[in-house]
């Protein structure tokens, strides 16, 4: 059976559309599929440094595209986990050296080998958006709990539509305690506004940043709140699309606990 | 104390929370970025929207005007055409009876 192809894209640049791609890879590897993911932020790699493999470059997706090297030349192993493989970006190409039948042509390869073709997609909807939908089968819609976050977002997810995806949903660094107080939309707001599907939530999280730091996968920090995010995201691609998703809550202090407990005595009585 | 305003907050201003700001204006800038339309499509429609309102009345197609006029309320299609005279015969369609 052939894999699927599917691209990670936001329209709005820097909400974690990198971090998104390689955690949800090294999520599906660990839960024992066969993943590769591929940068396409041509120009601007960066997928690389973020899953730790940069000193292991050879060749990128511009070489395997152009012929100047096979397909396996160009990915790279990882290996602390198993059955998950980067092709990484060229740094010193321009966006349009790859065209869309190029990605067709490739992703066709790669979804005879791999269960999931995770695409890196770059901020914007030019042609390294162009390139990355073409070839997509399903798409992630990773988005900020902002509103020119989700404003972009929603012309991304129009362009999917004209191309027959329906994507779904992130909804990436939520701060619990700003939702809280009404200062920050919630995602249910989010979801209300775009009306798509949601498939997780990402927490604001300082294992992101150490994890980036270190470029060590962060599904593979224990206790990373945000590691346990995308483990569920992955399960849910994988096979467990019912599996809930749960309301963040943010660290409550003794008296609020103090209170909550009194207000559920309120409501007995 | 600082739960105290909270709470208060909380009662006093529902309405006011930020993010119902935010809500509020991300819904008003949705709609409104989805009726920008690409000038060629506004073009389409002119050429259609003649070719059936000829089938009912003779107009002056240089004279016709099709824009799109925006307020902060509301948009609304604006087409403003003279006419010459009124076809009497029945338009002819497919599905029609001679
Ligand atoms: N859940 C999170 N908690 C904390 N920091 C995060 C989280 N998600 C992403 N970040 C940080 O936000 C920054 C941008 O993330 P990332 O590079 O993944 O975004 P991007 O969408 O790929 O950006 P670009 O559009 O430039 O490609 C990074 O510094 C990353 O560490
Ligand atoms: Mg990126």
């Amino acid at each position: 059976m052939e894999g699927k192809v599917v691209v990670v894209t936001s329209g709005k640049g820097g909400v974690g559309k990198t971090t998104v791609t390689a955690s949800l890879g090294a999520a599906l590897a660990l839960q024992g599929k066969r993943v590769a993911v591929v940068d396409m932020d041509i120009g601007l790699r960066n997928l690389d440094v973020i899953m730790g493999l940069e000193n292991r470059i050879v060749f990128n997706v511009v070489d395997v595209v152009q012929g100047r090297c096979k397909l396996k030349q160009a990915m790279i192993k990882d290996r602390r986990i198993n059955n998950l493989y980067l092709i990484p970006a060229s740094q010193s190409d321009e966006k349009n050296v790859i065209q869309p039948e190029n990605m067709k042509w490739l992703c066709n390869r790669l979804k005879k080998e791999f269960d999931f073709t995770l695409l890196d997609c770059p901020a914007g909807i030019e042609q390294g958006f162009k390139n990355s939908i073409e070839a997509a089968d399903e798409a992630i819609v990773v988005c900020m709990p902002e509103i020119s976050s989700v404003r972009d977002a929603d012309r991304v997810i129009g362009l999917l539509y004209s191309r027959s995806i329906t994507p779904k949903l992130v909804v990436n660094r939520i701060i619990p305690k700003m939702v809280e107080r009404g200062d920050m939309l919630s995602h249910k707001d989010v979801v209300e506004v775009l009306s798509i599907d949601l498939i997780g939530l990402v927490e604001m999280d300082e294992s992101v940043v150490v994890s980036s730091n270190t470029g060590l996968p962060i599904v593979m920090q224990k206790e990373s709140k945000a590691g346990k995010a995308f483990m569920q995201i992955a399960m849910r691609m994988n096979g467990h699309p019912d599996l809930p998703v749960e309301d963040p809550m943010a660290p409550k202090s003794f008296w609020k606990k103090l209170g909550g407990k009194i207000s559920r005595k309120n409501k007995v009585h | 104390m600082m739960m105290f305003n909270a709470l208060l907050k909380k009662l006093m201003n529902r309405g006011d929370e930020s993010k119902n700001v935010a809500k509020k204006r991300l819904k008003f800038a949705l709609v409104y970025d989805k009726l920008e339309i690409k000038e060629d499509m506004l073009e389409d429609l002119q050429r259609d929207l003649i070719e059936v309102i000829s089938r009912y009345f003779e107009i002056d197609r240089q004279q016709m005007s099709l824009d799109i006029e925006r307020s902060e309320e509301s948009s609304a299609l604006i087409m403003n055409t003279p006419i010459l005279a009124a076809r009497h015969k029945k338009p002819q369609r497919n599905n029609a009876r001679a």
